[in-house]
């Protein structure tokens, strides 16, 4: 049945075809094909999904940020009303700003959490440095986002919060009174303090965090998961000291199969 | 001429990349198989939260009363994750080193751990044999748990029960009678949410005792422009201004603040 064959193979190689014309015009599958079999350590767990789990927990922030905004007005005559809207007559509104709301605390937590993990497992080692910089950045700004975002359903809780909160800022040396006058654009909250504090919350730092999270997985790509500390791998540290064999200096890696992984 | 340690580094890392290309796992399926499970935990968890905060009463309200400017009792509380930060405020007192719990803590240890990998140079990353790092990770996730704990469960003063203290203040400050007026506004108008008075009020924010406020003998003018705009007065002060209140007021507030005279 040499034609059904030819049949079988025409269908895949149109089925290839997009994907061809995309990869030689952009690169982008060969790209992903390198992000998904790239290698990580073989005992890798657990321990280093917090990450991912951090970057799901913004990726939520985003998808309920973006749907609140379409009802959100930030204007203090209506900023109120438009919340209690969304949480009494928008369809499913209730849960969506209770994701947005919630999804702000378990993303913090998972910060934490990672960086906890980063800081025990000690990879903020050599080569990762910088990219245990670039995390220590995202924190504040996560916590700024918070912070931010706290003023916006404008009710008691949330105005006199953050009046306290513009007022510590006020404390700092030098610069603390102008930052102070800034966040609220002026002596007192007004309508302009709660746009800018919604321009900071959906614009500007969003595109901050957005941005460092980039610089942040491309160093873990290029620079490869850290294996964990007890890890019979390399994990950045000698191994159970290699018999010395000649020729073998710091240099030239101990020969293979000094010691092996359980299988 | 790179030095040993750099040399060292790079050959560990080298061994690493050979190592993770021979006995390694694609990233695909195996560990994105993790990833996929913790991230639909995490979806889980905050869907449940949402659920938790509009079916029951657990997380708190979801909103409160529609902010105004003009109210006299409000409960300054910021999410939970800043209560260690404003916790902070109760240890440092107010004013001379409120800027060490405001800024100063803070940026501190923001700088430290930009610099922990540039300090900890050392190549091995075993737990037990960093004790160093184990006390100061410790040190840190207790410190910071418990000021959030104590900040999450500092009182918070109702005005309601607090003007059932006043009696008590007339009697122990030995109030005149002029300043009643002053002491139940003083009760029923937030000021204790912040400032602490015979041993009541007080929240989270470390602002001072006023029960001797009148020894300092500031004056009554003194006081109603502080009132007024007290970063006008106390440079740097996050006390929010109480102008909403009206001249009348504020003079009752303040014959009341010149009255306390601390406790006989
Ligand atoms: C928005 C916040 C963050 C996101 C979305 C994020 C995401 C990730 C992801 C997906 C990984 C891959 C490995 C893993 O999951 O453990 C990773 C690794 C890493 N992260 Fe983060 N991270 C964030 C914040 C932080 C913070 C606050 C720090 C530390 C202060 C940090 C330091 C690191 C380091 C050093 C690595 C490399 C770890 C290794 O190779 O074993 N990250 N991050």
């Amino acid at each position: 049945m040499p034609r059904r064959r030819d049949r079988k193979e025409q269908m895949l190689a149109a089925a290839q075809y997009p994907l061809d014309w995309l990869e030689e015009r952009s690169g982008l599958i060969g790209g992903l094909r390198y992000f998904l079999f790239r290698k990580v350590p073989g005992d890798s767990g657990w321990w280093h999904t917090l990450g991912s789990a951090t970057l799901t927990a913004f990726l939520v922030q985003l998808g309920t940020g973006v749907i609140l905004a379409m009802y959100y007005k930030p204007d203090p005559k209506s900023a109120y009303e438009s919340v209690q809207h969304i949480n009494n007559d928008v369809t499913l509104g209730w849960l969506v700003r209770g994701m947005h709301r919630w999804g702000a605390s378990v993303f913090i937590i998972l910060i934490f959490f990672h960086m906890a993990r980063v800081f025990l497992f000690g990879a903020y080692k050599y080569p990762r440095e910088l990219n245990w910089v670039v995390g220590v950045l995202l924190l504040p700004l996560a916590l700024l986002e918070g912070f931010s975002g706290y003023l916006l359903p404008y009710d008691q809780t949330a105005y006199w919060a953050t009046v306290v909160g513009i007022n510590i800022n006020g404390t700092g040396p030098f610069i603390g009174p102008f930052l102070a006058s800034f966040l609220r654009s002026g002596p007192e909250i007004t309508g302009d303090t709660l746009s800018r504090f919604y321009s900071i919350h959906m614009l500007l730092l969003p595109g901050a965090i957005l941005g460092l999270i980039g610089l942040h997985l491309y160093l873990v790509v290029r620079l490869g998961v850290s294996s964990p500390p007890w890890s019979p791998e390399a994990a950045g540290r000698e191994r159970a000291e290699p018999p010395p064999v000649p020729g073998s200096g710091l240099v030239n890696p101990a020969p293979r199969g000094v010691t092996k992984r359980p299988d | 001429m790179a030095s040993r340690r750099v040399e060292e580094n790079r050959v560990a890392f080298q061994r690493y990349k050979e190592d993770v290309k021979r006995d390694g796992k694609p990233f695909y399926p195996y560990a994105m198989f993790h990833d996929t499970v913790m991230s639909l935990v995490v979806v889980c968890v905050i869907v449940g939260l949402a659920f938790v905060w509009h079916y029951t009463s657990l997380l708190g309200p979801s909103l409160a009363a529609k902010a105004d400017p003009g109210t006299v009792s409000f409960v300054p509380r910021p999410d939970w994750y800043f209560y260690f930060l404003f916790y902070l405020l109760r240890i440092f007192k107010w004013p001379n080193s409120v800027i060490l719990g405001t800024v100063g803590i803070p940026t501190i240890l923001l700088i430290l751990a930009l610099a922990i990998p540039f300090i900890d140079l050392r190549r091995e990353r075993r737990l037990l044999r960093r004790p160093i790092a184990i006390v100061a990770a410790v040190l840190v996730a207790l410190s910071m748990g418990v000021l959030t704990y104590k900040g999450a469960t500092a009182k918070e003063a109702l005005g309601a029960e607090l003007l059932a203290d006043v009696p008590n203040w007339v009697k122990s400050e030995q109030l005149p009678p002029q300043a009643l007026p002053g002491a139940k506004l003083f009760a029923t108008s937030g000021c204790l949410n912040c400032h602490t008075y015979q041993g009541v009020g007080g929240s989270q924010l470390g602002a001072p005792n006023l029960s001797a406020e009148g020894s300092k003998n500031k004056g009554i003018t003194f006081q109603i422009a502080h009132l007024k705009c007290p970063s006008c007065v106390n440079k740097g002060s996050p006390m929010p201004s109480f102008a909403a209140f009206g001249n009348a007021n504020l003079r009752k507030l303040a014959i009341f603040l010149e009255a306390s005279k601390g406790p006989h």
